[in-house]
């Protein structure tokens, strides 16, 4: 069990993802890679399309490595530009941030 | 910069597009099927109609959006651009310039013509698509227009909602079975596929943002198709995975659909048609369902006030207010079009934000610069002076250093350089090509060649020879003129040239090209050349010559650059009013120029203008005539020679000839022509210069004595005094002297003793 704790990772998404952001959110994500990883989206106050396709290429491959990838919490911009955008996020929400 | 600056530098890129979209269309005349022509032809259209959305210059906005609806088609291959459909573009290539003329300079525009035009690309746009495989482009594509009344034509209902600020038109491309619909209550539903390609996030637009404007166009329902997004060790963060296909029910259109993507469409494939079943059916296939849109977007727009999404380092996004986003879609747009910072000053034009992004697209363009003429002027003027100070200065060192080699002039020597060096590239700085001109001049023809029923070609060469902006400003009228008559007078009717075994299609071809220092522009034509009896009939009714006149073929001729001379049976609007080509002659002469003519029966003429390439400066040879310094045209010099007495022979009562390798050629006393003495000088004792006229003849022009040769500025003698025939302008020596700058032509013709009296008044005045 203990070693699995240390497999819980987290972080936290910058307020503005855009263009500058996306390579950045990529290392970072990948430096994460392995764990199961929760992320705080509650202070995202703009996502652009190519940091969106980056949060999605890694759901992938936490999927793929049968890891758990979940957004622990999410602010409306950023709920609604995914919704705005066809992206379907809802089974990644935790459980309490779902309405 | 205020917004008249703004809108000043819109009409500079709208001249700068017209030019592109004629140029584009006259390719396609001629059979390019490129599709870059194609597209380059769009843009130009596109971008007025965006610059003008932006100023609000409706009928400008309302032309071109019918005019970019049409070539839309022909860009997706529903139209087939032959000549037919192209003489239509042309023509609304031209009105789509009034407008933009009449915009700038309040001017007005035939409304009759641009409503006509504007049935005559609805009409292509409509009766050419193939009705089976593509429905229609919009059961409702309304064109903003606010001022001018719908065209006349009755169009089916559209709805009369206002669009973007502007009142809609009623227009339709109507049902392709040609049955009258009438409008169905629901509202259609476009089925969008969208996938952007990496350059549009380079270009910092953004997807998020294009979609959130296609979605306030009506209830949106999307897929984003993630299928090409690779795990993340393997994916580029700024490659471009996600495509999407939406379904929006809006009255808007597949044109209104369209111009959400406007300033996008270039860096992805965008695919938009209507569906004429209910909506529902659209996601009905077998892939996942879409998902709704949320209606109410409202927080992402507060997230767009803050500064910019996606910005790459170069680029600066400005931030679209939230209530621009209700005015003009074109505004709107700007939000999402990347702008160059040097061109900053330029970014409140969409056209001029477009035409930014695609500078910094393509870096094979060099960069330039816009500069008020003025300014270049008065640098122009000012190396002038400079010249001619420094002038002054090395001759008062030569007057006053006796040996020649000292610090001091060999100094001078290098400024005399230098000097010469800033002034052939602040010549150059003026110096255009003369494509624009031509490119007028197609238009002129076009609309002869309509008035007149003739059918003409027009070919141009040499449309990059480059000539000092002057000239080519003063060359654009007596080209004009020039080019009526030759489509007018010169080409004969269709039917004429058919029956002479002629192309009923008659061609006129425009040629510039750059010779010894000149430049010479030649008009062609293939018509029926001049009608020489005609001519000297009429110039023996009209008292200018006896009518037992013994005329060469040349001489008759140039009767017709004779005042008051139109051999016209008609007097049409188009040519003859009798002031035609007196005016153009006098126009050429004004600008340092001559004009001949050569003329085969049958076979068309020729009239070719040599001017100089630059009305400000000019190597010269200073010559004395009679105590007068004088100073010779050098690019008119053949070769100087000292006359032996051997070498002269008298001819007839008061010519000489001159002897020069065995050949004759006549001797002109210059002093004797301007009447700076009465009586002929010897010849043994001045010096000759043999000199081309344009003619072709080689005269040998006797002046006293040479002082020397230099480059001397041009002071215009018509803007400071009056025309002196002889004389072409004047210049300032170096001792601050005036001194007459020779017009060797018209030496050369007063030698000849024109019978015209025109030319014989040189010798009366000078």
């Amino acid at each position: 069990m203990a070693s699995r704790k240390a497999a819980q990772k987290s972080m936290s998404l910058a307020p503005v993802l855009d263009l500058n952001e996306a390579t950045a959110l990529r290392d970072k994500l990948m430096a994460l890679k392995g764990s199961d990883l929760t992320i705080d989206a509650s202070a995202v106050e703009r996502v652009g399309t190519l940091c969106a396709q980056v949060l999605m290429a890694g759901a992938k491959t936490w999927e793929a490595d049968k890891r758990n990838y979940t957004f622990a919490k999410a602010s409306e911009p950023f709920v609604k530009t995914m919704q705005l955008i066809g992206v379907d996020i809802e089974h990644l929400l935790a459980k309490e941030t779902q309405q | 910069m205020d917004m008249n600056e703004i809108k000043e530098i819109f009409f500079q890129e709208c001249e700068e597009q017209l030019a592109e979209l004629e140029s584009g269309l006259l390719k396609m005349n001629d059979g390019d099927r490129d599709p870059e022509t194609v597209n380059a032809v769009f843009r130009a259209v596109h971008s007025i109609k965006g610059g003008a959305g932006a100023f609000g210059l409706d009928d400008l906005v309302s032309f071109a959006h019918v005019f970019e609806t049409t070539l839309d088609c022909v860009r997706s291959n529903k139209l087939e651009p032959n000549q037919d459909v192209l003489k239509v573009m042309l023509k609304s290539a031209d009105v789509l310039a009034d407008l933009s003329n009449a915009a700038r300079d309040g001017g007005s525009v035939d409304e009759a013509r641009s409503r006509q035009l504007i049935r005559e690309l609805e009409a292509l746009a409509n009766g050419e698509m193939p009705a089976a495989s593509e429905p229609p482009v919009a059961k409702a594509a309304p064109a903003p227009k606010a001022s001018a009344p719908a065209p006349a034509a009755p169009a089916p209902a559209v709805p009369a909602t206002s669009e973007d600020g502007f009142q809609p038109i009623p227009f339709s491309f109507d049902d392709f079975d040609g049955e009258e619909r009438p409008v169905e209550p629901y509202v259609p539903t476009c089925e969008v596929l969208f996938v952007p390609k990496r350059d549009l996030y380079a270009k910092g637009n953004e997807a998020t943002l294009l979609l959130r404007d296609l979605s306030r166009l009506g209830e949106m329902s999307i897929r984003c198709d993630m299928d090409k997004l690779p795990l993340l060790q393997d994916m580029n963060p700024e490659e471009a995975y996600f495509s999407w296909k939406i379904s929006i029910a809006t009255d808007k259109g597949e044109d209104g659909v369209r111009t959400v993507f406007e300033f996008a469409e270039w860096d992805c494939d965008l695919e938009v048609r209507t569906i004429e079943d209910e909506p529902e059916a659209v996601a009905g296939d077998d892939e996942q369902p879409m998902q709704p849109v949320p209606f109410d977007l409202s927080i992402l727009d507060d997230a767009s006030d803050v500064p910019a999404e996606d910005e790459p380092a170069v680029f600066e996004q400005p931030v679209a207010p939230a209530a621009a986003v209700e005015v003009a879609s074109n505004v709107v747009k700007l939000a999402e079009v990347p702008k160059v910072e040097a061109r900053a000053a330029l970014a409140a034009s969409p056209a001029a934000s477009q035409a930014a992004a695609n500078a910094a697209a393509s870096t094979a363009a060099a960069p330039t610069i816009r500069v008020d003429l003025d300014r270049v002027d008065r640098l122009i003027n000012l190396v002038g002076e400079l010249v001619i100070n420094q002038a002054m200065l090395s001759q008062s060192v030569i007057e006053n250093d006796n040996n020649g080699v000292s610090s001091i002039n060999m100094g001078l020597e290098e400024l005399q350089q230098l000097t010469r060096e800033i002034q052939d590239s602040v010549m150059a700085i003026r110096a255009q090509p003369v494509k624009p001109v031509f490119q007028r001049m197609s238009r002129i023809v076009r609309e002869i060649a309509d008035a007149t029923g003739k059918s003409v070609r027009l070919i141009t060469e040499g449309e990059n020879t480059e000539v000092d902006k002057t000239v080519i400003d003063k060359l654009a009228e007596p080209l004009t003129h020039m080019i009526r008559n030759a489509v007018d007078h010169g080409l004969e009717s269709p039917e004429k040239r058919e029956a002479a075994g002629k192309n009923p299609e008659g061609t006129v071809r425009l040629t510039a090209k750059h010779r010894s220092g000149r430049i010479v522009i030649e008009l062609a034509d293939d018509g029926g050349g001049i009608n020489r009896e005609k001519v000297r009939q009429k110039a023996i009714d009209n008292d200018l010559i006896a009518a037992d006149a013994n005329l060469s073929d040349e001489e008759i001729d140039n009767l017709i650059f004779h005042a008051g001379f139109s051999t016209a049976d008609k007097i049409s609007d188009i040519s003859g009013r009798g002031v035609g080509m007196d005016v153009v002659k006098r126009s050429i002469q004004a600008l340092g120029g001559r004009i001949t003519i050569s003329s085969k029966p049958g076979q068309g003429s020729v009239f070719t203008m040599s001017l100089p390439l630059t009305l400000a400066v000019l190597d010269g040879m200073v010559v004395t005539v009679a105590g007068q310094t004088l100073v010779v045209p050098l690019t008119a010099i053949v070769e100087t020679l000292q006359p032996e007495a051997s070498a002269i022979h008298s001819f007839g009562a008061s010519q000489r000839l001159i002897s020069i390798r065995n050949s004759f050629c006549p001797l002109v006393d210059v002093g004797r022509i301007l009447n700076f003495r009465g009586t002929q000088a010897n010849p043994v004792e001045g010096v000759a210069l043999l000199v081309e006229s344009e003619g072709g003849g080689q005269r040998a022009l006797m002046v006293d004595a040479i002082q020397g040769q230099r480059q001397v500025v041009i002071k215009s003698l018509e803007a400071n005094y009056t025309h002196v025939p002889g004389i072409a302008a004047a210049t300032i020596l170096g001792d601050g002297r005036v001194a007459l700058i020779l017009d060797v032509d018209a030496v050369v013709a007063a030698s000849r003793g024109q019978p015209l009296k025109q030319e014989m008044s040189l010798a009366a005045t000078g």
